[in-house]
Formats: C-alpha cells, structure tokens, sequence
C-alpha cells in the first residue's frame, strides 16, 4: 500500500509536469501522460497488470510496472533534451543581437569615421593668468 | 546590384584571407561570421567589408543566418553564402547571380553533381546521393546537391530563410523553408575543389545521422 501510494503520487506528478509542457512539446506531454496513467492503473489494478505482462511477455505485472517506469523516464529525458536545444536558440537570438549590434556599430564607424575632437580655440576667454 | 556573399568562418585562420581576397577581387561585398573561433580568423579577415563576430560557436547554420540578416538590413538585392575553406570557386558566384536574376527564380543553388567535383571519395559521393534522395522524398525538390554550401538568393528569397537549425542540418532546413514557401529554385553547376583541408572539415557519415536527429528533435517542440 505504500509503496503503491508513494508510486501513485509520482506518476500524478509526471501527469501534471507532462500537462505543463504540452504547449511546447505536445508529442512528448501525450506519451507522458499516455505512459503514466497506464502506470497509476497498472499500480492499483495488479492482477489487470498480470494479465498485460502476460500478454506483452513480460511475465510479472510488477516489472510492467517498472518497464513503464523505464519509458516515462526516457521520456522525460527527452523533453530535457527538447528544452536545452530550446534554450540553445533563446542564446542564439541574443548572441545575434549582440553581434549584430557590434557589427553595425563598427560597420557605421568604417563609413564614417568619427571626426577628431576639435583643437581647443586660443583665446583669453577661460585663460589663467601667469 | 549590391550582390553580398556571406562567410561563416570557424577557425579557418589559415584560409579565410585568401578565400576573401577571391571574392572581393570580383567586385562582392563580403560579410564574414566570426563564429566564435579560437584562432585568429578574426584577425585574417581583416580584408572583408564587414566583419560579424559571434561571442560564442554556435554552428554554421547560425551563423549563415547572422550574415544574412546583416545583409538583408544593409540592402542587400542577392545573397550568396559561400564556405570558408577555400572548396568553392569564386568564379562561380557570378553564375549563380545571374541564375538568381531569372524571372521567377528566388534561389539559385550550386549543385557540385552538375558541374565538376574531383577528388570526391566515394563514401561522401554516396552519402550526398542518399541525402538527395531523402530531401527529394521529404520536401519534393528535385535537386541533386542538397549540402552545397555555394547558393545565390534573392532579397525575397533570403527573407523566406529563418534558420533555426544552428548547426550541419541547416541545409536540409533551408530547403524544406524553400519548399514550403513555393519560391522558384533552379541548380547551378559549380565546382568543388576538394583538398586535404576541405575533406577534414566535411561531412560524415556520424554527422549524417546527427543532421537527421536535430531535423527529428526539431518537429518534437515549438
């Protein structure tokens, strides 16, 4: 019971994280949730979990269980993977913008070159006496 | 006509100043994309117009699409991306440019198959027939040179283009963006001039199976 608890609230938990990445990756949020919910009924309904490890060949419904645990931690692996790459192109955009901007900066300066400072006019005006 | 090539340069220190002094001698604006190398191949493109320099690598699908933004902004009215190692011909661009200047011709893409590539090993003659084939099925275009680096677009073309694939399958990328935004294409016949260099800098076939993962990955997120 408890570990079937504990097991339960775990894949609730990857329900609910699958159900926050749908926007940005819904194929990988469906095999979650897919996965994890076959997961919590496989956990509270043993002998149906038998019964499909027979079938698939697996043998016991606990490493069913287990496999699919497997499956949803590959999964979840995968969305990492989608989100580096994902915030691989947010650091594109902004090394871009930074060297476009220098290269405009430069570019503007080669067309034409800043003027020299003008020569300070000789004058008595602001000139201290000896 | 403001024709400018683009460069996407990543440690080609030994090489890039001679591949730019080819093409500025005919007469191109030339932007290079420093991306972000370890050697100084910023200091030997000093001959170039305009020199973009990435703080970081990034690959050279970002950077081809640094350079063509700076172009586009500069009023570019033809954009040619051409290689840093020294493989293409500077020749070559003007062919593709006056392709590009058909009627109804946005992308004039050089194709190595039509024209000459000796010195090519068999295993990379196979590899690009088969990414080909795989662009042939998966976009519709009918090309023979999928991963050439030398093309020719127009300003409309290059606004069609939006990289997003910074490293090797940017031009796979590239051709589905032209696939899918009905733009006229044609293929041009150029030469690849393959030299020890040139070759340790190609494609394998690791990299293919890369190319086809990112190309995967990619169609898993927004």
């Amino acid at each position: 019971m408890i570990a079937q608890t504990v097991l339960s609230m775990l894949l609730i938990g990857v329900v609910v994280y699958a159900a926050s990445e749908r926007r940005r990756s819904p194929v990988v949020a469906l095999l979650s949730i897919i996965a994890a919910t076959a997961g919590l009924y496989f956990t509270w309904t043993p002998d149906h979990a038998t019964q499909a490890a027979v079938w698939a060949g697996v043998g016991r419904g606990v490493d069913l269980v287990l496999y699919i645990w497997v499956c949803i931690s590959l999964i979840v692996l995968l969305n990492l993977h989608l989100k580096l790459r994902s915030q691989m192109e947010l650091i594109t955009v902004m090394a871009r913008t930074i060297a476009l901007a220098e290269a405009r900066r430069r570019f503007s300066e080669k067309a034409a070159p800043p003027q020299a400072l003008p020569q300070p006019v000789s004058s008595d005006w602001g000139a201290f006496p000896d | 006509m403001r024709v400018w090539v683009v460069i996407a340069a990543y440690n080609e220190a030994s090489v890039i100043g001679r591949v730019i002094n080819e093409v500025k001698r005919r007469g191109y604006t030339v932007v290079v994309v420093d991306d972000g190398s370890s050697d100084r191949t910023a200091e030997a493109s000093a001959a170039a117009d305009v020199l973009v320099r990435h703080p970081i690598n990034l690959g050279q699908g970002a950077a081809l699409q640094t350079g063509i933004d700076f172009a586009l902004e500069r009023g570019a009215n033809v954009v040619v991306t051409f290689d840093a190692d020294g493989q293409h011909r500077a020749a070559d661009i003007e062919k593709l440019v006056q392709a590009s200047r058909t009627a109804d011709v946005d992308f004039a893409l050089g194709s190595r198959f039509l024209g000459c590539s000796d010195g090519m090993p068999v295993a990379r003659r196979v590899l690009l027939k088969a990414a080909a084939l795989f662009t042939q099925l998966t976009t519709g275009l009918r090309i023979s040179d999928t991963h050439n680096g030398l093309r020719a677009m127009t300003r409309r073309g290059a606004r069609v283009v939006r990289l997003r694939q910074n490293r090797m399958a940017h031009a796979s990328e590239m051709l589905s963006q032209i696939a899918a935004s009905g733009l006229g294409y044609v293929e041009v016949p150029v030469s690849i001039e393959y030299s020890a260099y040139s070759l340790a800098k190609g494609q394998t076939i690791g990299d293919a199976l890369t190319i086809l993962l990112d190309l995967f990955a990619r169609r898993l997120y927004r």
